[in-house]
């Protein structure tokens, strides 16, 4: 295993190099090619004056070299073996443990470790939080699916799982910002970052005015949750249906009049239906954890309003609940396309496997389908689920390019369109650099999960 | 002997393909949506244009729309007649491609070497002719806005809602520079519909021969393919589509070419393990045998038999092609001037307001489009699975 991981490591090294290598020639061969055109652009120079900075740039950042020599000292600053470099640019002494250098950006004129030191970190919280969401919430409605195959809602998940997945990022986050964002709609969440200012120096948790606030925010939140897990578990059908509809009817009544006030309009009518008809849905799944699951953040969500509006008052909301305020609908974008792709495949593998020879010979033995399906299906069921994963992570970085320029995040995503939009040659090269690493690691990390979930594979 | 009876069977299986994939109502569904949008994108000028279609000023009757058609328009429309030609006249699939293939190219030459408008347009001629009442017949388009028309005689134009109740008539409402919302989306499904063929045709090409090699020799070459394959893999395609697009220029067939040589790895791990299977087979070595030429084993041989993962992959890559240019635009790196989904949908999210018409409609139009392409492809996919008919069956 260990040889296999070295060889493994040692076999990135040729193709980040290649990948570092396309994207440079991309930068070298184009039009104009390498320039700090854009950073004397906006100033406001005679040309003589715009000409000596330009030149000045160009010695800086060792552009006036030709672009073959530009890579190679590139790489020599990355690489931690090589030829030191000094402070007035020329190459020093051979060393084996001289570090990496990423080098500085043109644009902010910071060191791009720092850069990516400080943008990281976030580009990774949103992913961090998606991955497991995606893949809870893909599991559970893709072993649904195969449960009820050719059934209802086998039929109805695949197609809104394939709308789903035809919905493009932006369209997503647009409507999301304008609806549940702007001033003209709801103003339920922020329009953008990961935190307010005045977060950073408040409590972790919320701060209540007094202790009776606190009582009556978990009185409220118990009192619906309770209800509706009630309603979602234990209520027969009949029931059910009739309390979620009436909730989401409400609900929807309730949207309306915080725009238009009480007075019934149509929007009244067509947000009564709407939310009626979605809530209805909640109560006709079928599967209790997945109805759960859905009920449990709605209700929550409801008796937090509740408590809200009897008048409950934070004094303060706190970092964590900030924070969590700010990332819901980010991280909402960011998964719900991956979400619809990998419950498919869920699906897809589930019904290979329960038509397979080995679960028919389990049914013949006697054993009865939930058994067939928990413990022999499923664990086979989810090797093309590991193997996707390597695919994920790179899909998912190339979405939090899309979802942290909506939601104006400054995560890598808003610096990698920066610093293409700026021709920036050192942050994009670090920032390529930095996702085919994780991209790879990402690779890495499916197949050591893929021999530990399937004895039969082995890298020795 | 063997050619020949291979062409019937896989003509037959084709058509068997074809029927499975037209039972299935999505698929339907798609085939419709895409066919509208090509009747749209062929005829977009009499739909949605300023020149009026005809009109009699002073005794004489002309039709300015005709008198401004590009030569794109031409082009398109020659497409267009010679596509329904080639659907309803009989005979091999391919040929029938190739000879629609070459009757565009021959109507792009002549029409970009005789058609030439006016290269001044003043849309605003017409409005004012009709304002002074020397207009005596006119005939407009159902839509009276060209998609670059902005409006500039109004004065007062900028975003405004759909029907918005004064003398205009928008019924998308207008966007940031007053131009008509409905109008610039017409002319836009044109570029979504080029951008997603050619754009898939170019990454189906490569792939295709990259991964033929690889899949047909194997060994060294196969190896270096795959690092080649790996490091295109690795890389974001978004991130290496915005490098080369904030690089090179923002024409449209640039990022054709662009978006096409961004995504080519797919098709070529398809078309890679289907060779590796293939050229095992008995057929295959004995056209090695026969001392076919090269490109004949690959090409004439294997590739017809290793065509359905690809033609699946395809349908798929049309939707993200025409997902990437939607979100180029949308960030701002797509084309400048010319009507684009993505770049409406990029205004629909300003600095205080949210402009909802420029959020639903190009939004809901790149949504039908992808979902449109994802219904057939998925159609296609399990027409094509053998699995698919034994889990129906069990």
């Amino acid at each position: 295993m260990l040889n296999y991981l070295l060889r493994r490591t040692l076999l990135m090294i040729p193709t980040l190099f290649g990948i570092t290598l396309v994207v440079f020639a991309v930068m070298a061969a184009s039009p104009g090619g390498l320039t700090v055109s854009t950073l004397v652009d906006g100033m406001n120079l005679d040309p003589e004056g715009r000409q000596a900075l330009e030149d000045y740039y160009n010695r800086r950042y060792g552009l006036d070299q030709p672009a073959p020599v530009q890579y190679l000292r590139w790489l020599n600053n990355i690489s931690p073996i090589g030829f030191e470099r000094q402070a007035d640019g020329t190459l020093g002494g051979f060393s084996l443990w001289k570090g990496v250098d990423l080098g500085t950006s043109f644009r902010y004129g910071r060191p791009v470790t720092a850069l990516i030191a400080e943008r990281l970190p976030i580009t990774l919280l949103l992913n961090l939080l998606s991955i497991p969401l995606v893949y809870g919430a893909a599991i559970a409605i893709g072993v649904q699916a195969a449960r009820s195959h050719g059934g209802r809602f086998d039929v109805a998940s695949n197609l809104v799982l394939l709308a789903l997945w035809s919905v493009p990022t932006m369209l997503a986050g647009v409507l999301f910002i304008g609806f549940f964002a702007s001033e003209q709609y709801w103003r339920w969440f922020p329009t953008g970052g990961v935190g307010r200012r005045e977060a950073l120096d408040q409590t972790w948790l919320p701060w209540f005015a007094g202790f009776s606030d606190v009582l009556l925010l978990m009185a409220a939140v118990a009192l619906v949750l309770g209800v509706l897990v009630w309603a979602a578990v234990r209520a027969p059908d009949a029931v059910r249906c009739p309390v979620f509809l009436l909730l989401g009817a409400l609900l929807g009544y309730g949207m309306a009049a915080d725009l238009q006030g009480l007075v019934p309009g149509i929007l009244h009518v067509v947000l009564a239906v709407i939310g009626a008809t979605l809530l209805a849905g909640i109560a006709r799944l079928p599967g209790t954890a997945l109805r759960l699951a859905l009920v449990v953040p709605l209700a929550i969500g409801v008796g937090t309003g509740l408590a809200r509006w009897a008048g409950a008052e934070f004094i303060q909301g706190g970092y964590l609940l900030d924070r969590v305020w700010h990332l819901v609908l980010p991280v909402i974008a960011l998964s719900y396309g991956g979400l619809a792709f990998l419950a498919k495949l869920t699906r897809t593998s589930l019904l290979e496997n329960l038509a397979a020879d080995y679960a028919r010979t389990a049914r013949a033995k006697g054993v009865d389908e939930e058994t067939v399906l928990w413990r022999h299906v499923f664990r086979n069921s989810l090797l093309p689920l590991i193997t996707v994963s390597a695919t994920l992570l790179p899909s998912l970085l190339a979405g939090s390019v899309i979802v942290e320029s909506i939601f104006s995040i400054n995560g890598m995503g808003k610096l990698a369109v920066e610093a293409v939009q700026m021709r920036d040659r050192e942050l994009v090269l670090s920032i390529t650099l930095v996702s085919g690493l994780l991209t790879l690691a990402g690779y890495l990390l499916a197949d050591i999960a893929y021999a530990m979930a399937d004895p039969r594979v082995s890298y020795e | 002997m063997s050619d020949a009876g291979s062409q019937r069977l896989s003509r037959s299986w084709s058509r068997e393909v074809a029927a499975a994939v037209l039972r299935r109502s999505g698929a339907r569904i798609g085939l419709v949506w895409v066919t509208l949008l090509v009747v749209v994108a062929t005829f977009a000028p009499f739909i949605a244009n300023t020149h009026p279609l005809y009109m009699v000023v002073e005794g004489r009757a002309s039709s300015p729309a005709l008198a401004n058609l590009q030569a794109l328009d031409w082009v398109w429309l020659a497409g267009f007649v010679l596509g329904v030609l080639a659907l309803l006249l009989k005979g091999k699939v391919w040929l029938r491609l190739a000879g629609w293939l070459a009757g565009v190219g021959i109507a792009a030459a002549v029409a970009y070497s005789s058609v030439s408008p006016p290269l001044l347009t003043v849309y605003e001629q017409y409005r004012e002719m009709e304002r002074d009442g020397r207009i005596e017949t006119i005939v407009r388009a159902p839509i009276p806005y060209s998609a670059k028309d902005y409006l500039r005689d109004y004065g007062d134009t900028g975003m405004e809602p759909p029907v918005a109740g004064n003398e205009r008539h928008h019924w998308f409402g207008t966007e940031e520079n007053g131009a008509d919302v409905a109008s610039r989306m017409i002319h836009a499904a044109r570029i979504a519909l080029g951008i997603g063929f050619i754009a898939t045709g170019i990454a189906l090409l490569i792939g295709t021969l990259i991964g033929g090699l690889m899949g047909y020799f194997s060994g060294v070459i196969d190896i270096i393919g795959m690092r080649l394959v790996e490091i295109f893999e690795a890389i974001p395609t978004l991130f290496l589509l915005l490098t080369f697009v904030a690089f090179f220029g923002r024409s449209i067939y640039m990022m054709m070419v662009i978006i096409g040589i961004t995504s080519w790895s797919g098709y070529a791990r398809y078309v890679r393990a289907e060779f590796l299977k293939l050229r095992e087979q008995d057929f295959v070595q004995a056209a090695v045998a026969c001392g076919l030429p090269l490109p004949s084993i690959l090409f004439r041989h294997m590739l017809p038999n290793g065509m359905a993962p690809l033609l699946v992959a395809a349908s798929f890559g049309v939707a993200s092609a025409i997902l990437a240019e939607a979100t180029l635009s949308f960030l701002g790196l797509g084309l400048v001037d010319d009507p684009s989904w993505g770049q409406l949908l990029n205004q629909a999210v300003q600095s205080s307001s949210f402009n909802w018409w420029l959020a639903v409609f190009p939004g809901g139009a790149i949504f039908c489009t992808v979902f449109a392409y994802n219904l057939i492809g998925e159609a296609l996919r399990d027409a094509v699975d053998p699995h698919t008919q034994r889990r129906m069956d069990s």
